[in-house]
C-alpha cells in the first residue's frame, strides 16, 4: 500500500516554498515571491497554512527602515518534507 | 500534481535557490579580489617609486574600504538566503580576515614577523578550502599553488616585489568569483 501524501505539501506553491526553505537557512518573503512567481496575497495565504501545520516559522522584523518577513523551516517541516520525498519515490518506483 | 511533477518541482526550486545563493557569494569574491589587486599594486608602485616600506600601512585601508562596500552590496540586493555552503564560505573568509588583520597589527606594532609568508599561506589555504566547499577543482588547485608557490616566492624575493604575490592572489579571487557566476548561472 502506498503511503499517503501529505496534503499540506501536495500543492504546487506550498511545495515550492518548502523546497526553497529545505535548502536554505531562511528566506525572505520577497525572495520567495520572486522565486515562485506567486502574488503576495496567495503566497501569504499558503505561508499561513504551512505555518499553522508547524512546518515553518515566520518572523517579522525590519531591514533598515523596510519591513521584512522571514520564513524558516522547522525540524517538523524538515521531517515532513523528507517523508514526502520518500513517498514520492515509492510512487515512482512502483510505477516503473 | 503527479509524483513525477512534484519531484521535478522540488528539484527545480531547490537547484534554483542553490544557484542564487552561490551566485550571490560570487559578488564578495569579486569585491575583495578587486580590492586586493588594486591595493597591492598601489603599495607596490608607491614603495617602488619612493623606496619607503611605510606604504604598507595602506593595507589597513583594505578592511576600512571593503567592509562598508560589502555592507552596501548586501543592502542593495534583494535578500538572498544563505545555505550551508555560503555560510561556510563566509566563515572561512571571515576567519582569514581576522587572522590577517590581527597578525599584521602584531607584526607592525609588537613582534616583527615574516607577514607576507604567513598571509600568503593562509590566503592560499582559504582559497583551497573555498574550492573544496564549491567542489571546484580549478579553485582548489589555484589555491594550492597560490599558498605553496607564494610561500616559496615570499622566501626568495625581497622587499616590494613580494607584493606581486598578493596581486596574483587578488586576481585569483576575482577569477574565482567569475567562475562561480558562470558555474551557477
Amino acid at each position: 500500500m502506498f503511503p499517503k501524501l501529505d496534503p499540506i505539501l501536495h500543492s504546487e506553491l506550498r511545495l515550492a516554498v518548502m523546497s526553497i526553505l529545505a535548502g536554505a537557512d531562511e528566506a525572505d518573503f520577497t525572495y520567495l515571491k520572486n522565486q515562485t512567481g506567486a502574488t503576495s496575497g496567495n503566497l501569504s495565504v499558503q505561508i499561513d497554512k504551512i505555518t499553522t501545520a508547524g512546518y515553518i516559522t515566520v518572523e517579522k522584523g525590519f531591514k533598515g527602515k523596510m519591513p521584512r518577513t522571514t520564513c524558516k523551516i522547522t525540524p517538523a517541516g524538515q521531517e515532513a518534507f523528507s517523508n514526502y520525498v520518500d513517498a514520492l519515490k515509492e510512487y515512482l518506483s512502483a510505477g516503473q | 500534481m503527479t509524483a513525477q511533477e512534484s519531484l521535478q518541482l522540488i528539484t527545480e526550486s531547490f537547484n534554483k535557490s542553490r544557484k542564487d545563493i552561490l551566485r550571490n557569494s560570487a559578488k564578495f569574491f569579486m569585491l575583495w579580489g578587486i580590492l586586493l589587486t588594486v591595493i597591492s599594486v598601489a603599495i607596490y608602485l608607491l614603495w617602488h617609486s619612493t623606496g619607503k616600506p611605510q606604504w604598507n600601512f595602506l593595507w589597513f585601508a583594505m578592511p576600512v574600504i571593503g567592509y562598508p562596500f560589502a555592507a552596501l552590496i548586501r543592502k542593495n540586493t534583494v535578500a538572498i538566503p544563505q545555505n550551508e555552503v555560503s555560510k561556510m564560505l563566509g566563515g572561512v573568509w571571515s576567519v582569514f580576515g581576522a587572522f590577517s588583520i590581527t597578525l599584521s597589527a602584531i607584526a607592525v606594532f609588537l613582534v616583527p614577523m615574516h607577514i607576507t609568508l604567513i598571509i600568503v599561506i593562509i590566503l592560499g589555504l582559504a582559497e583551497c578550502i573555498s574550492g573544496v566547499l564549491l567542489k571546484n577543482w580549478p579553485i582548489i588547485i589555484a589555491g594550492f599553488f597560490l599558498g605553496i608557490g607564494g610561500a616559496v616566492f615570499a622566501m626568495l624575493v625581497k622587499s616590494e616585489a613580494q607584493l606581486l604575490i598578493f596581486t596574483l592572489g587578488g586576481v585569483l579571487l576575482l577569477v574565482t568569483g567569475m567562475i562561480m557566476k558562470l558555474q551557477y548561472k
